[in-house]
């Protein structure tokens, strides 16, 4: 068993879990954050994925003793009791995700991407969401909605329309 | 020492009135849990019968905000006290006689509550056609992904290291891979009783043989499609819970709560009014989740144990061990104008099904159907098999054999425009059903647009502008 102390959005978290202990599992078994998904357990569909250090991480490909002493944010801590973040709110108003199994990892890597880049051209969206496989919706208004979430971030109005720019 | 009973006593003073008492008590109460998160957008929700518009509207899915913020709950994400944790051993040989299974490795381990094989099963067979599918392996394996021997255990590592300490003795046995070979009279049988083809279907109309010696022109051509997983993204998961009154309820991601309903009834060999089925949010389901798959496994360990069992698929198991959609092999032989009119089309259609029937004879009906496409064609023969091979089952998936012929007669419509020098637009416009027309199975057709929706798509994508 290994002691781990991390951040898990914003609150110092401990546990004692085996060496073997992937990050995903310990903030599914242990802290019961089960917004994170299992999808494939090798890395592939993206549905794990939670922010570690501003970072979008496949949370089923890391051990839970390499995210010691980090700061995770998974989609639980995305909403406060003030507001939603406004990937969650375009998101919800787009109709962007269908059975909603991939929908939190997809909106932690638009996080990640929107962290680093405040206006990211379709292609950046595309690049930042390669890793998070949807089979249900094509991508499209997932697409539309990091463009709106960005958009209310920068303080612009947001813009409805059905047609982005390709 | 002394402190404390001062304290008692200062209490004790305190506490004159019973509003005292109460105030006292909820001093006394520690907030073990942190209130519930107030989400701030409001909810647009109608007054009690008051009748509102829907039409014009804006939908959003009532599920949308929960996916959002990562509360909507699927099975993976359930848990009870006690639970356990199953996995099923697969096979990994496409044929075989299975001479013994030694499980007692398994359950000499610790953490291991129970092992299960095929002999334990009360009916240990299901399908929703044919019933020709084990529940788990239990004197032959079918295909590789066969389940042959199931463990719950307190984690699911130590289930999956009970799994691979089960050990299971095959005798090979031929199988077959391909569905043509299949269908010959000296291939090896898939199953001991009966011929390969399993299922086949006839659609007879007009007279071909007229159809083609009137033709300009024939062609001819064979299709083949290939064999497609659904790979929902959330794997197939189940909850079994086994009660002292001897009901199982079971939490799955089943599409088709009804029907699955009468298969673990079959399965485990007990009435339906005792089996509680609860559908829950699927992550995914194409198809792919419309049939029994662990569930009686499941619940068996559960009864076994006395705890809920949890099993998860992996994605390793979604590939191997869940239907796909069938390959389809298709022979067209089309008789045309010069013009470009069908005047006569011949069809097989040879379906791989795999192992198991599952689905298939839907699929070999609604593809037999819409085989000739949205074309009138008066001289019709349309044959098509379902075969049975060593290989994972094949079932239901979206369009249930729709796409697979589609693609071999638009193909072909292709083929037949170029070869004639005709406009492929064109051609299917010549070709395509009117209001009215009959379809290959004798339905009159009413609400036809197919040349308008043709006509409207072209214009809108700039069919004229192309560049050939």
């Amino acid at each position: 068993m290994t002691d781990i102390a991390i951040t898990v959005n914003g609150e110092l978290r401990k546990a004692s879990v085996p060496s073997e202990t992937t990050l995903l599992q310990l903030l599914r078994d242990n802290f019961q954050l089960t917004g994170a998904k299992l999808g494939c357990d090798v890395g592939d569909c993206g549905a794990c994925t939670v922010i570690v250090d501003g970072a979008a991480v496949n949370a089923c490909l890391m051990l839970a003793v390499q995210a010691e002493g980090r700061d995770i944010i998974t989609i639980e801590g995305l909403a406060n009791r003030q507001v939603f973040h406004p990937l969650q709110q375009a998101f919800e108003e787009s109709g962007a995700l269908q059975c909603g199994f991939c929908g939190p990892g997809v909106i932690l890597s638009a996080k990640a991407l929107l962290d680093e880049n405040p206006d990211p051209d379709v292609y950046e969206i595309r690049d930042a969401l390669a890793g998070n496989l949807c089979r249900c919706t094509g991508y499209t208004k997932m697409i539309e909605a990091v463009q709106n979430a960005a958009r209310i971030l920068r303080g612009e109005p947001e813009i409805s329309s059905r047609m982005i720019s390709r | 020492m002394n402190e404390r009973v001062k304290l008692q006593e200062a209490d004790r003073v305190e506490a004159k009135t019973p509003e005292d008492l109460r105030r006292a008590d909820e001093d006394l109460r520690l907030p073990a849990i942190a209130p519930r998160e107030q989400y701030p957008i409001d909810v647009r929700a109608p007054e009690a019968r008051e009748q509102t518009n829907a039409v014009g509207q804006r939908a959003t899915r009532p599920d949308n905000r929960l996916q959002g913020l990562g509360q909507l709950k699927y099975i993976a994400d359930f848990s009870f006290p006690g639970m356990l944790f199953a996995r099923i051993k697969r096979a990994g040989i496409a044929a075989a006689r299975i001479v013994r299974i030694d499980t007692s490795a398994a359950e000499a381990m610790p953490g291991v509550m129970a092992v299960l094989t095929g002999s334990e099963i009360p009916v240990n067979s299901f399908g929703p056609s044919y019933q020709d599918q084990p529940v788990l392996a239990q004197d032959r394996v079918f295909h590789a992904g066969d389940g042959v021997a199931a463990v719950a255990a307190v984690t699911e590592q130590i289930a999956e290291e009970a799994v691979e300490r089960i050990v299971v003795e095959y005798e090979p046995l031929p199988a077959v891979f391909d569905p043509i070979e299949a269908m010959r009279d000296d291939a090896v049988r898939v199953h001991e009783d009966g011929s390969n083809i399993y299922t086949s279907k006839t659609i007879r109309k007009g007279d071909i043989e007229k159809g083609f010696a009137d033709s300009y022109r024939i062609f001819e051509e064979t299709f083949r499609t290939q064999m497609v997983e659904h790979v929902p993204l959330e794997p197939h998961a189940a909850i079994a819970d086994w009660d002292a009154n001897g009901r199982v309820t079971i939490w799955s991601t089943l599409g088709r709560i009804t029907l699955g309903r009468a298969d673990i009834a079959r399965t485990l060999k007990m009435p339906m009014s005792r089996i509680r089925i609860a559908g829950t949010i699927v992550g995914g389901n194409f198809g792919g989740k419309n049939e029994i798959t662990q569930e009686p496994v499941l619940a068996l360990l559960s009864k076994k144990t006395g705890r809920p069992v949890k099993g998860t698929y992996s994605r390793e198991e979604e590939f191997l061990a869940t239907t796909t959609r069938h390959p389809f092999i298709m022979d067209y032989k089309t008789g045309v104008t010069k013009e470009g009119r069908i005047l006569a089309r011949k069809i097989r259609l040879v379906l791989d099904g795999g192992a198991y029937c599952s689905w298939s004879e839907t699929t070999l009906g609604k593809a037999c159907i819409l085989s000739s496409g949205p074309y009138k064609v008066e001289n019709l023969l349309v044959e098509a098999f379902a075969v049975y091979t060593n290989k994972t089952m094949t079932g239901a998936m979206r369009g249930f054999g729709a796409p697979q012929v589609c693609f071999a007669y638009e193909s072909q419509m292709d083929d037949i425009a170029r070869a004639l020098d005709i406009d492929p637009l064109e051609i299917r416009l010549r070709n395509a059903f009117d209001e009215g027309a009959i379809s290959p199975t004798g339905q009159v057709l009413h609400s036809v647009v197919v040349k308008e929706s043709l006509a409207k798509a072209a214009e809108r994508f700039g069919w004229e502008a192309r560049t050939p």
